[in-house]
């Protein structure tokens, strides 16, 4: 259905940077590893933005890794199927783009999370 | 505590810039390993197309043909890993070296706290070498795998270094490069 879409307007930003399309609606991507790309990266930010907010709020517990897991998926997950309308298939399947640059980002999110909330919350007297 | 956790960072950046450095000189510029990295990427995509198009199909010739770009495609990936693997036995063990060194540094040092507590089995690493029993203490060696595990494969993604995906995916379990190093 999606690539019926796609082929109406399928002139969407041809030959624009990935970065350009990455914020148009709908946008083609010729080029697969392009695509994965930009999630990779916005996984990345993702990643570092949450880990700044949790350490900043600050969200402590299970709670923040489930929460953390929880938005990061839903926002590709929604990102891919309603922003960009891929067809998921083309990629491998929708487990194929969740888990993208998945373990990077998690582990820039906790290093993000650990130290904003030991410089913010934590005394130096504690140690 | 917090100059610590930020030095850690600094340390990981640092280490991680220099191990692409070096696997750089003794890797990555040489003509042999530009030559089996095309290669390969070359025969991934082509393989991958041809999988596709032909996937289902019970035609005897092309799947011969799949299986003989298969074997080819193994022999060059195993090319690439023993070209790769002597200078990473170097920097592997010039970067423990180096890692045993930071450890005892910053032996019984707690470099942050925890905003949660640890699951049993990542306990050992997150609290090795510190004293006392409270477990959102962090020891150096969990911070720094973090680091370098965010840092690390970011770099070698941003340089152009990481393997494509199409390689690594045809390459198989084997000889695919692991995504995170951490030497």
């Amino acid at each position: 259905m999606s690539s019926k879409t796609k082929s109406v307007d399928g002139s969407k930003c041809k030959g624009e940077s990935p970065w350009k399309r990455a914020f148009v609606a709908n946008a083609e991507w010729p080029d697969k590893e392009e695509f994965l790309d930009v999630i990779y990266w916005m996984r990345q930010a993702m990643g570092i933005i949450l880990g700044l907010f949790w350490g900043l709020l600050p969200l402590k517990g299970f709670l923040g890794l489930v929460l953390f897991v929880a938005v990061n998926a839903a926002v590709i997950y929604i990102y891919v199927n309603n922003f960009q309308n891929i067809d998921e298939e083309e990629y491998g399947g929708m487990w194929e783009i969740t888990k993208e640059g998945f373990m990077t980002s998690f582990a820039g999110f906790l290093v993000t999370w650990i130290i904003i909330y030991t410089g913010l919350h934590i005394g130096d007297s504690s140690l | 505590m917090w100059s610590d956790s930020l030095l850690i960072v600094f340390i990981s950046i640092c280490t991680a810039f220099l191990g692409e450095g070096l696997t750089w000189i003794l890797v990555y510029r040489t003509e042999k390993y530009q030559k089996l990295k095309v290669e390969v990427e070359r025969q991934s995509k082509k393989l991958e197309k041809r999988k596709e198009a032909h996937g289902d199909s019970l035609d005897k010739q092309h799947k011969k043909k799949i299986e003989r770009e298969e074997e080819r495609l193994k022999n060059n990936n195993r090319d690439l890993s023993l070209v790769k693997m002597k200078s990473m036995f170097a920097i592997g063990f010039a970067f423990t070296a180096l890692l045993s060194m930071f450890n005892s540094i910053f032996d019984g040092r707690v470099v942050a706290k925890l905003p949660f507590y640890p699951i049993s089995w990542i306990q050992g690493l997150s609290h090795r070498n510190l004293p006392g029993d409270n477990y959102t203490d962090c020891s150096f060696i969990f911070l720094y795998i973090l680091c370098t595990m965010s840092i690390r494969q970011n770099i070698q993604k941003l340089l152009g270094f990481a393997p494509s995906r199409a390689a690594s995916k045809q390459g198989g379990a084997l000889f695919a490069t692991p995504p995170a190093q951490f030497k």
